[in-house]
């Protein structure tokens, strides 16, 4: 082997371009290719639905058994298990078999258009051994950012539970630095001090007095003069245009002084408002127990009633990500690999597929499947695409069967998506949940459950709806040394029946919260009976101590303001009147020489 | 250490080889690909059979995708910008919403930012990386190339068993 000149000759007409003998190593390594992808596609196609759907929903997606049937665009699954992304030791759904019609063309464009899915044997809410969640423990992704925006949705209704004072009731602890009304005081008194200095500096800048001066020697001048003295009268006209500018200027200090006095008397409204801040502050100091009915239900039910509201939403809110609106490009993040991800960015066009189809799904599933006799109920999905507007059609869902009536709509066609649930499930058995702050847990038993949800836009309007006719009461650990624990025991422990209604309504980001129940009333009137009274006087007290605090500070803030208000407002007054008495003196004068009425 | 091993041979092995600086270059070229670009795509496939059909160092392309692959994973912020700015360009809207909506080319994944980004990447950096290497193996051959094939720690390295196991697939 020789090394070849610096200056490589041009290539000889021998030059060979392509290296024929390697097309028999290439199509040994294309078979090679081949046959793995024969003895395992099935297994990495596993692999990638089961990445895709943990991805996807945010809680892990398991599958026993994935099948390509290529020849007949079929893929048959068995056993698929969805973990629920909110509970650790739940799944969301269980199916026997799956089986889809995959139209294979539009695989070429890296579509999935499934014709029809056929699933068998779904079931419900069914215990799992390992956590199952994802998105909850690595708050990555889409699915960990909607779980992460919809749980600090949730926590903006976190209402204070239900609780008695413990021990004697002081408020010793109240620290007149975390009261908002002394800082207010404070800020409206430096206010006022600032408005008088201005009002002031406004004042002298008028430069009334050489105005006067001048007007009152020409009214002296004209006391002496005749009609026909006409340079006179000239200079009088002039004196009276000086002294109406004047007044102008002097309306104008008087329409700022009474919006400065106006502001300021709001300031003082505005710390009124702040000390009713601070009697509530200071009451929940007291931990004194909430003695009207909304606030007995809303500490009662507010915390598990959240829970469904939420959960519809993070459905609802990952829809709307993974099937926007429009046409737009959208970009998604790429798939994981050692290099860095990026982002793969789709280009929907018009009358062209959509990027992921399923034209229609049939759904054969089992409530209660542990019971004596399950029952079998039937459903069906329609449309359910990642660009609706390619698709046309809002994604429809149903499912009916004994005792349950489901609907769903996801309507993304239009720029304004519209997501409707509804959902009446009857005989279903809820687990017992603990009343916060109170040692009692409640199991509705057999319940009938409704559900309602829109999301239009940005509003937000939902209801949901627990029945039941045999609920049970049940003391946990600690009851004994609960005082609060008694007297709600005493209030519910002979009530059978729970009709609790939550509603949520308005803009999505700050909606109003109400939940009412058939118990409010009773445990409300019971807490009222035994606790009143000492309540009234405790609250009589801690109004007492912050009055004490605050009036210090308010008082004399509230005088200022008023010896400022009544200053400036006669300062101006006493301006106006000594322009007035001139120019009145001025243009009588005139009038009598010259018999003329001033316009 | 094995890889070190490996990858010198490799630049050593394809350096004195029969091949014409040219031949060279464009093996370190298409292998540059292979390197800068994420591997599992299907222009990837298309570059493999390239380096192996046409009459290129087969050398020269493993030597450029062992020597590109780190500069790949440095330069994936590089990429994914400028994949980023390409997609997302309104002036080019149309013509990836055409190349999306065709059969075969979205499976090359050029809609992922860092792949499209690191493919412009490598396409640019191709020609100037082609007459670098050329001009580079020329001279190097013409000036230190004979010394070097003469030194007795060359001797020691071609006649390690790894470096025999290498001129068995090389071209």
């Amino acid at each position: 082997m020789t090394a070849p000149r610096p200056q490589a000759p041009a290539p000889s007409p021998r030059f060979k371009v392509f290296r024929w003998k390697a097309i028999g190593p290439l199509l040994v390594l294309l078979i090679i290719a081949a046959v793995l992808w024969w003895l395992f596609a099935d297994t990495i196609a596993r692999h990638e639905t089961q990445k895709v759907g943990t991805q996807v929903i945010g809680a892990k997606v398991e599958i026993q058994d994935l099948h390509l049937d290529i020849p007949h665009g079929q893929v048959r699954i068995r056993g698929l298990t969805v973990a629920s992304p909110h509970e650790a030791l739940r799944n969301l759904l269980q199916a026997d078999e799956l089986v889809a019609d995959v139209d294979m063309v539009p695989l070429t464009e890296k579509k999935l258009v499934i014709n029809r899915i056929a699933a068998n044997g779904l079931r419900f809410g069914t215990p799992r051994e390992t956590d199952g969640r994802v998105a909850a423990t690595s708050g990555e992704g889409i699915a960990g950012r909607v779980l992460a925006e919809t749980r600090e949705w949730a926590s903006q209704f976190q209402v204070p539970a239900l609780q008695l004072a413990t021990g004697k009731i002081s408020i010793d602890s109240l620290d007149p630095r975390r009261l908002s009304t002394i800082p207010a005081a404070d800020a409206l008194g430096a206010r006022a001090d600032s408005s008088r200095r201005a009002w002031q500096v406004a004042l002298d800048t008028l430069r009334l007095g050489p105005t006067l001066d001048s007007a009152r020697a020409t009214l002296e001048k004209l006391r002496r003069a005749r009609a026909t003295d006409l340079s006179t009268l000239n200079e009088a006209r002039q004196a009276i245009d000086r002294l109406k500018r004047a007044r102008d200027r002097v309306t104008t200090l008087d329409r700022n002084v009474t919006q400065g006095v106006a502001s300021l008397k709001s300031g003082l409204a505005g710390l009124d408002s702040a000390r009713s801040r601070d009697y509530a502050f200071a009451r929940s100091l007291l931990k004194l127990p909430m003695l009207d009915a909304s606030g007995v239900g809303a500490a009662v039910f507010g915390p598990t009633s959240i829970k469904p509201f939420e959960r519809v939403l993070y459905y609802m809110q990952l829809a709307r990500r993974y099937m926007p609106p429009g046409l737009l490009p959208r970009a998604a993040t790429g798939p994981t690999r050692l290099r860095r991800a990026g982002e793969d960015v789709r280009f929907p066009k018009e009358r062209n597929l959509p990027a992921f189809l399923v034209r229609s799904a049939e759904l054969s599933f089992l409530l209660r499947p542990n019971a004596e006799q399950p029952q079998r109920y039937g459903g069906r999905l329609t449309g359910l695409t990642s660009d609706p507007a390619l698709y046309g059609r809002p994604t429809v869902a149903t499912a009916t069967g004994p005792q349950l009536g489901a609907g769903l709509m996801l309507n993304h066609v239009r720029n304004i998506p519209l997501d409707t649930a509804g959902a009446t499930v009857g005989g279903i058995r809820f687990p017992a949940f603990e009343i916060p702050g109170v040692p009692l847990s409640l199991d509705p038993g057999a319940a009938t459950t409704q559900l309602g949800f829109a999301l239009n836009g940005d509003t937000i309007r939902a209801r949901f709806a627990v029945r039941s006719t045999s609920v049970r009461w049940a003391k946990d650990s600690g009851f004994a040394s609960s005082q609060i624990g008694d007297l709600v025991w005493r209030a519910v422990s002979g009530i059978s029946n729970l009709d609790v209604e939550a509603r949520i309504s308005g803009a999505l980001h700050h909606p109003d919260f109400a939940v009412r129940s058939n118990l409010d009333q009773a445990i409300a009137a019971r807490l009222r009976a035994v606790l009143g009274e000492q309540v009234a006087a405790a609250e009589k007290q801690m109004r007492g101590r912050v009055d004490a605090l605050v009036d210090e500070k308010v008082g004399p803030v509230r005088a200022r303001v008023t010896e400022i208000q009544t200053q400036a407002e006669a300062q101006v007054a006493a301006q106006r009147a000594r322009l007035d008495e001139v120019q009145k003196q001025l243009e009588q004068r005139l009038r009598e020489l010259t018999r003329i009425r001033l316009p | 250490m094995f890889a070190l091993i490996k990858l010198i041979q490799s630049l050593f092995g394809a350096l004195h080889s029969e091949g014409t600086p040219g031949q060279l270059a464009a093996g370190i070229v298409l292998g540059s690909f292979l390197g800068l670009t994420p591997l599992v795509n299907v222009h990837n496939a298309v570059i493999f059979a390239a380096l192996v059909l046409l009459n290129v160092s087969f050398a020269g392309g493993m030597l450029g995708w062992a020597v590109f692959i780190p500069f790949g994973f440095l330069l994936d912020p590089l990429f994914d910008w400028i994949g980023h700015s390409l997609l997302l360009a309104p002036a080019l809207r149309g013509v990836w919403t055409t190349f999306y909506n065709v059969p075969i080319m979205p499976l090359t994944n050029f809609n992922n930012t860092v792949v499209l980004g690191s493919f412009v990447f490598a396409v640019l950096f191709a020609v100037p990386l082609f007459f670098a290497t050329r001009y580079g193996v020329a001279r190097y051959r013409a000036t230190i190339g004979e010394r070097v094939r003469q030194s007795k720690w060359y001797r020691a390295v071609t006649a390690s068993k790894v470096y025999n196991a290498y001129r068995m697939f090389r071209p």
